[in-house]
Protein backbone atom coordinates (compact mmCIF):
# COMPACT_ATOMS: atom_id res chain seq x y z
CA UNK A 1 0.00 0.00 0.00
CA UNK A 2 1.72 3.28 -1.22
CA UNK A 3 0.15 5.59 1.59
CA UNK A 4 1.71 3.18 4.41
CA UNK A 5 4.67 3.27 2.59
CA UNK A 6 4.76 6.90 2.29
CA UNK A 7 4.01 7.55 5.95
CA UNK A 8 6.55 5.35 7.24
CA UNK A 9 9.07 7.34 5.00
CA UNK A 10 8.32 10.32 5.94
CA UNK A 11 8.71 9.27 9.84
CA UNK A 12 11.72 7.61 8.56
CA UNK A 13 13.49 10.58 7.23
CA UNK A 14 12.18 13.26 9.34
CA UNK A 15 12.74 13.58 12.76
CA UNK A 16 9.76 14.18 14.96
CA UNK A 17 7.11 13.60 12.36
CA UNK A 18 4.26 11.66 12.46
CA UNK A 19 1.82 10.87 9.56
CA UNK A 20 -1.23 8.86 10.11
CA UNK A 21 -3.09 7.45 6.30
CA UNK A 22 -7.08 9.17 7.22
CA UNK A 23 -8.35 6.86 4.58
CA UNK A 24 -7.46 5.86 1.02
CA UNK A 25 -5.45 8.93 -1.29
CA UNK A 26 -5.09 11.28 2.26
CA UNK A 27 -2.23 11.32 4.45
CA UNK A 28 -1.74 13.09 7.46
CA UNK A 29 1.39 14.75 8.80
CA UNK A 30 2.67 16.81 10.97
CA UNK A 31 6.27 18.40 11.41
CA UNK A 32 8.08 20.59 13.57
CA UNK A 33 8.33 24.31 11.77
CA UNK A 34 12.12 23.58 11.53
CA UNK A 35 11.72 20.54 9.60
CA UNK A 36 8.51 21.87 7.08
CA UNK A 37 10.76 22.87 4.31
CA UNK A 38 12.88 19.90 4.39
CA UNK A 39 9.93 18.14 4.26
CA UNK A 40 8.30 20.21 1.10
CA UNK A 41 11.49 19.61 -0.44
CA UNK A 42 11.28 15.55 0.22
CA UNK A 43 7.58 15.02 -0.90
CA UNK A 44 8.31 17.47 -3.85
CA UNK A 45 10.50 14.97 -5.17
CA UNK A 46 8.87 11.62 -3.93
CA UNK A 47 6.34 13.19 -7.16
CA UNK A 48 4.10 15.94 -5.01
CA UNK A 49 4.51 18.23 -7.32
CA UNK A 50 1.08 20.16 -6.70
CA UNK A 51 0.46 22.79 -3.89
CA UNK A 52 -2.82 22.97 -3.92
CA UNK A 53 -3.63 25.52 -1.03
CA UNK A 54 -1.75 27.21 1.53
CA UNK A 55 -4.38 27.39 4.94
CA UNK A 56 -3.69 28.57 8.27
CA UNK A 57 -6.00 27.79 11.89
CA UNK A 58 -6.03 29.51 14.79
CA UNK A 59 -5.88 27.18 17.44
CA UNK A 60 -6.62 29.67 20.68
CA UNK A 61 -6.05 27.63 23.55
CA UNK A 62 -3.19 26.21 22.56
CA UNK A 63 -1.85 29.37 21.66
CA UNK A 64 -0.82 28.59 18.10
CA UNK A 65 -1.02 28.89 14.68
CA UNK A 66 -1.20 25.63 12.44
CA UNK A 67 0.05 25.77 8.88
CA UNK A 68 -1.58 23.46 6.77
CA UNK A 69 0.44 22.61 3.14
CA UNK A 70 -1.97 20.76 0.93
CA UNK A 71 -0.21 18.85 -1.35
CA UNK A 72 -1.05 16.42 -4.78
CA UNK A 73 0.76 13.47 -6.35
CA UNK A 74 -0.23 13.00 -10.26
CA UNK A 75 1.70 9.93 -10.13
CA UNK A 76 0.24 8.35 -7.07
CA UNK A 77 -2.69 10.07 -6.78
CA UNK A 78 -2.27 11.24 -3.13
CA UNK A 79 -3.70 14.03 -1.29
CA UNK A 80 -1.49 14.97 1.49
CA UNK A 81 -1.53 17.51 4.62
CA UNK A 82 1.48 19.00 6.01
CA UNK A 83 0.72 20.66 8.71
CA UNK A 84 3.38 22.61 11.19
CA UNK A 85 2.54 24.65 14.09
CA UNK A 86 3.90 28.21 14.82
CA UNK A 87 3.86 30.18 18.69
CA UNK A 88 1.09 32.86 18.61
CA UNK A 89 3.13 35.10 20.53
CA UNK A 90 5.83 35.21 17.52
CA UNK A 91 4.19 33.87 14.07
CA UNK A 92 7.30 33.47 12.26
CA UNK A 93 7.72 31.00 9.65
CA UNK A 94 10.01 30.49 6.64
CA UNK A 95 8.67 30.40 3.01
CA UNK A 96 8.25 27.75 1.04
CA UNK A 97 8.83 29.90 -1.94
CA UNK A 98 12.00 27.93 -2.78
CA UNK A 99 10.15 24.84 -3.12
CA UNK A 100 7.19 26.37 -4.55
CA UNK A 101 7.33 29.22 -5.96
CA UNK A 102 3.30 30.42 -6.39
CA UNK A 103 3.51 29.92 -2.20
CA UNK A 104 4.13 33.46 -2.23
CA UNK A 105 0.05 34.90 -2.70
CA UNK A 106 -0.55 32.22 -0.43
CA UNK A 107 1.93 33.58 2.20
CA UNK A 108 0.48 36.72 1.63
CA UNK A 109 -2.73 36.08 2.25
CA UNK A 110 -2.15 34.46 5.75
CA UNK A 111 0.03 37.05 6.34
CA UNK A 112 -2.68 39.61 6.06
CA UNK A 113 -5.29 37.47 7.53
CA UNK A 114 -3.73 36.14 10.67
CA UNK A 115 -0.40 37.75 10.96
CA UNK A 116 1.96 35.31 10.57
CA UNK A 117 5.18 36.46 9.71
CA UNK A 118 6.93 34.73 6.81
CA UNK A 119 10.81 34.86 6.73
CA UNK A 120 12.28 35.25 3.10
CA UNK A 121 8.88 36.12 1.36
CA UNK A 122 9.82 39.29 -0.69
CA UNK A 123 6.19 40.85 -0.88
CA UNK A 124 3.84 40.61 2.30
CA UNK A 125 1.79 43.17 0.86
CA UNK A 126 -2.04 43.88 1.80
CA UNK A 127 -3.91 41.45 -0.12
CA UNK A 128 -7.75 42.04 -0.04
CA UNK A 129 -8.35 44.82 2.72
CA UNK A 130 -8.00 48.03 1.77
CA UNK A 131 -5.98 50.83 4.10
CA UNK A 132 -7.20 48.25 6.97
CA UNK A 133 -6.38 49.97 10.56
CA UNK A 134 -7.62 46.81 13.19
CA UNK A 135 -5.80 43.55 14.18
CA UNK A 136 -5.83 40.89 11.52
CA UNK A 137 -9.23 39.65 10.91
CA UNK A 138 -9.14 36.20 10.90
CA UNK A 139 -7.81 35.40 14.63
CA UNK A 140 -10.12 34.35 17.09
CA UNK A 141 -9.80 37.07 19.57
CA UNK A 142 -10.40 39.38 17.04
CA UNK A 143 -14.29 40.36 17.94
CA UNK A 144 -15.78 40.96 14.54
CA UNK A 145 -18.48 42.36 15.93
CA UNK A 146 -17.23 45.47 18.10
CA UNK A 147 -15.30 45.73 15.04
CA UNK A 148 -18.21 46.27 13.02
CA UNK A 149 -20.21 48.52 14.95
CA UNK A 150 -17.34 50.90 15.99
CA UNK A 151 -16.03 51.44 12.24
CA UNK A 152 -19.36 50.98 10.23
CA UNK A 153 -22.08 51.71 13.20
CA UNK A 154 -24.07 48.53 11.99
CA UNK A 155 -27.92 47.96 12.90
CA UNK A 156 -28.48 45.74 15.77
CA UNK A 157 -29.88 42.39 14.80
CA UNK A 158 -33.38 41.06 14.82
CA UNK A 159 -34.25 39.69 18.17
CA UNK A 160 -34.03 36.02 18.33
CA UNK B 1 -48.80 62.71 -26.65
CA UNK B 2 -51.24 64.62 -25.25
CA UNK B 3 -51.45 68.40 -24.48
CA UNK B 4 -50.14 68.48 -20.88
CA UNK B 5 -47.49 66.07 -21.70
CA UNK B 6 -46.34 68.72 -24.14
CA UNK B 7 -47.05 71.62 -21.63
CA UNK B 8 -44.69 69.68 -19.08
CA UNK B 9 -41.36 69.25 -21.64
CA UNK B 10 -42.24 73.16 -22.73
CA UNK B 11 -41.75 73.79 -18.88
CA UNK B 12 -38.39 72.16 -18.25
CA UNK B 13 -36.90 70.36 -21.54
CA UNK B 14 -33.72 69.69 -19.53
CA UNK B 15 -35.79 67.53 -16.99
CA UNK B 16 -37.51 66.02 -19.53
CA UNK B 17 -33.97 65.05 -21.30
CA UNK B 18 -32.23 64.25 -18.21
CA UNK B 19 -35.59 61.51 -17.20
CA UNK B 20 -35.62 59.56 -21.04
CA UNK B 21 -31.84 59.06 -21.17
CA UNK B 22 -30.68 57.79 -17.81
CA UNK B 23 -27.55 56.41 -18.94
CA UNK B 24 -26.30 53.94 -16.54
CA UNK B 25 -22.14 53.18 -15.63
CA UNK B 26 -21.66 50.20 -16.45
CA UNK B 27 -19.87 49.43 -12.79
CA UNK B 28 -20.17 46.02 -11.37
CA UNK B 29 -20.22 45.23 -7.73
CA UNK B 30 -21.20 42.12 -5.84
CA UNK B 31 -23.74 39.46 -6.94
CA UNK B 32 -26.47 41.76 -7.92
CA UNK B 33 -24.66 42.59 -11.12
CA UNK B 34 -25.97 39.43 -12.47
CA UNK B 35 -29.47 41.33 -13.16
CA UNK B 36 -28.21 43.49 -15.46
CA UNK B 37 -27.29 41.62 -18.32
CA UNK B 38 -31.17 40.66 -18.93
CA UNK B 39 -32.29 44.50 -17.97
CA UNK B 40 -30.18 45.77 -20.81
CA UNK B 41 -30.40 42.42 -23.46
CA UNK B 42 -33.21 42.06 -25.69
CA UNK B 43 -35.24 40.02 -22.58
CA UNK B 44 -36.26 43.49 -21.13
CA UNK B 45 -34.48 46.22 -23.20
CA UNK B 46 -34.06 48.54 -21.15
CA UNK B 47 -33.57 51.15 -23.87
CA UNK B 48 -37.31 51.25 -24.05
CA UNK B 49 -36.59 53.11 -20.78
CA UNK B 50 -33.95 55.50 -22.20
CA UNK B 51 -31.66 53.28 -19.49
CA UNK B 52 -28.36 52.38 -21.23
CA UNK B 53 -25.01 50.88 -19.87
CA UNK B 54 -22.47 53.52 -20.39
CA UNK B 55 -19.00 52.28 -20.64
CA UNK B 56 -17.37 55.61 -18.55
CA UNK B 57 -18.38 57.35 -15.36
CA UNK B 58 -18.07 60.88 -18.04
CA UNK B 59 -20.88 59.88 -20.11
CA UNK B 60 -23.18 58.66 -17.49
CA UNK B 61 -25.91 59.94 -14.62
CA UNK B 62 -27.53 56.89 -13.12
CA UNK B 63 -25.21 54.89 -10.80
CA UNK B 64 -26.72 51.42 -9.81
CA UNK B 65 -24.70 50.04 -6.35
CA UNK B 66 -25.56 46.66 -7.33
CA UNK B 67 -25.04 44.51 -4.17
CA UNK B 68 -22.52 44.28 -1.15
CA UNK B 69 -20.13 46.84 -1.29
CA UNK B 70 -16.45 46.24 0.46
CA UNK B 71 -14.21 48.99 1.49
CA UNK B 72 -12.16 48.32 -1.45
CA UNK B 73 -14.82 48.34 -4.17
CA UNK B 74 -16.31 51.93 -1.83
CA UNK B 75 -13.00 53.73 -2.54
CA UNK B 76 -13.48 52.69 -6.36
CA UNK B 77 -17.32 53.77 -6.48
CA UNK B 78 -16.52 57.08 -4.60
CA UNK B 79 -14.20 57.69 -7.75
CA UNK B 80 -16.54 57.13 -9.93
CA UNK B 81 -18.93 59.00 -8.78
CA UNK B 82 -16.76 61.90 -8.43
CA UNK B 83 -16.41 62.07 -11.62
CA UNK B 84 -19.60 62.02 -12.98
CA UNK B 85 -20.98 64.65 -14.46
CA UNK B 86 -24.20 66.23 -12.64
CA UNK B 87 -26.85 65.67 -12.79
CA UNK B 88 -26.42 62.26 -11.25
CA UNK B 89 -28.53 59.85 -9.35
CA UNK B 90 -27.91 56.82 -7.38
CA UNK B 91 -29.87 53.69 -6.62
CA UNK B 92 -28.96 51.60 -4.21
CA UNK B 93 -29.89 48.05 -5.71
CA UNK B 94 -30.48 44.84 -3.30
CA UNK B 95 -30.20 44.77 0.98
CA UNK B 96 -26.94 45.24 1.21
CA UNK B 97 -26.42 48.82 -0.11
CA UNK B 98 -29.54 49.29 2.45
CA UNK B 99 -28.12 47.84 5.59
CA UNK B 100 -25.55 44.92 4.94
CA UNK B 101 -27.86 42.57 4.31
CA UNK B 102 -26.73 38.83 5.03
CA UNK B 103 -22.91 41.29 5.32
CA UNK B 104 -24.31 43.02 8.45
CA UNK B 105 -21.62 41.78 10.65
CA UNK B 106 -18.71 41.28 7.81
CA UNK B 107 -15.30 43.47 9.04
CA UNK B 108 -14.96 44.11 5.39
CA UNK B 109 -18.14 45.46 4.28
CA UNK B 110 -19.87 48.73 4.75
CA UNK B 111 -23.35 48.98 5.65
CA UNK B 112 -25.34 51.85 5.27
CA UNK B 113 -24.10 53.24 1.61
CA UNK B 114 -26.05 56.28 2.35
CA UNK B 115 -23.45 57.21 5.09
CA UNK B 116 -20.70 57.74 2.02
CA UNK B 117 -22.85 58.60 -0.73
CA UNK B 118 -26.19 60.37 -1.18
CA UNK B 119 -28.59 57.40 -2.51
CA UNK B 120 -31.56 58.89 -4.51
CA UNK B 121 -33.78 55.52 -3.77
CA UNK B 122 -33.61 51.89 -2.95
CA UNK B 123 -34.80 48.62 -4.34
CA UNK B 124 -35.11 45.97 -1.94
CA UNK B 125 -35.26 42.81 -2.53
CA UNK B 126 -32.27 39.95 -2.52
CA UNK B 127 -32.31 39.53 -5.36
CA UNK B 128 -34.22 41.91 -6.33
CA UNK B 129 -36.23 41.02 -10.01
CA UNK B 130 -34.91 42.77 -13.42
CA UNK B 131 -38.71 44.37 -13.39
CA UNK B 132 -37.51 46.18 -10.28
CA UNK B 133 -35.23 48.08 -11.63
CA UNK B 134 -38.32 49.52 -14.59
CA UNK B 135 -40.30 50.72 -10.95
CA UNK B 136 -37.35 52.36 -9.89
CA UNK B 137 -36.47 54.28 -12.89
CA UNK B 138 -40.40 54.98 -13.35
CA UNK B 139 -40.15 56.37 -9.57
CA UNK B 140 -36.99 58.55 -10.63
CA UNK B 141 -38.53 59.74 -13.49
CA UNK B 142 -41.46 60.69 -11.33
CA UNK B 143 -39.04 62.26 -8.48
CA UNK B 144 -37.09 64.01 -11.23
CA UNK B 145 -40.14 66.36 -12.64
CA UNK B 146 -41.04 66.79 -8.86
CA UNK B 147 -37.28 68.38 -8.17
CA UNK B 148 -36.57 65.78 -5.68
CA UNK B 149 -34.32 63.53 -7.02
CA UNK B 150 -31.34 65.81 -5.83
CA UNK B 151 -28.57 63.79 -3.98
CA UNK B 152 -25.85 65.72 -5.99
CA UNK B 153 -27.33 68.87 -4.29
CA UNK B 154 -26.92 67.24 -0.86
CA UNK B 155 -23.65 65.83 -1.68
CA UNK B 156 -22.19 69.14 -2.54
CA UNK B 157 -23.96 70.57 0.45
CA UNK B 158 -23.18 67.98 3.15
CA UNK B 159 -19.80 67.19 1.46
CA UNK B 160 -18.10 67.50 4.81
CA UNK B 161 -20.28 65.23 6.06
CA UNK B 162 -19.84 62.92 3.26
CA UNK B 163 -15.77 63.18 3.36
CA UNK B 164 -15.86 62.67 7.36
CA UNK B 165 -17.43 59.51 6.69
CA UNK B 166 -15.63 58.12 3.82
CA UNK B 167 -11.92 58.98 5.19
CA UNK B 168 -12.97 56.95 8.86
CA UNK B 169 -12.65 53.91 6.32
CA UNK B 170 -10.70 55.21 3.65
CA UNK B 171 -8.20 57.89 4.91
CA UNK B 172 -6.33 58.21 0.80
CA UNK B 173 -9.24 59.15 -0.71
CA UNK B 174 -8.48 62.97 -2.24
CA UNK B 175 -10.42 66.09 -1.26
CA UNK B 176 -12.29 68.14 -3.19
CA UNK B 177 -13.61 71.86 -3.09
CA UNK B 178 -17.28 71.56 -3.72
CA UNK B 179 -17.92 74.59 -2.82
CA UNK B 180 -20.03 77.24 -5.19
CA UNK B 181 -17.46 79.62 -5.52
CA UNK B 182 -14.80 76.78 -6.19
CA UNK B 183 -17.26 75.09 -8.65
CA UNK B 184 -17.67 79.04 -10.81
CA UNK B 185 -13.87 79.50 -10.52
CA UNK B 186 -13.25 76.58 -12.34
CA UNK B 187 -15.92 77.15 -14.72
CA UNK B 188 -14.16 80.28 -16.08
Amino acid sequence: MREEELSNAIQATIESATATVQKPGRLVASVPKAAATSALIFLKARGFEHLSAVTCTDWLEQGEFEIVYHLWSYQDKIHIMLKTRVSRENPQMVTAMPVFRHAQTYEREIHEMYGVRFEGNPRLTPLLLDHWQGPPPMRRDFDTRQYVEETFGSTPPAEE
Amino acid sequence: MDREEILKILKSPANWGQKYSLWAVYFCTGCGVVEIPPVITSRWDAERFGVLPMATPRQGNLFLITGYVSVKTLGAIIRTYDQMPDPKYVVGFGSCPVNGGMYWDSYNTIKHLDQYLPVDGWIAGCMPRPEAIFVAVVHLWQMIDKGMAVGYKRYRENYDYYQRNQRAVLPHLPKFDLSQDALVQRSR
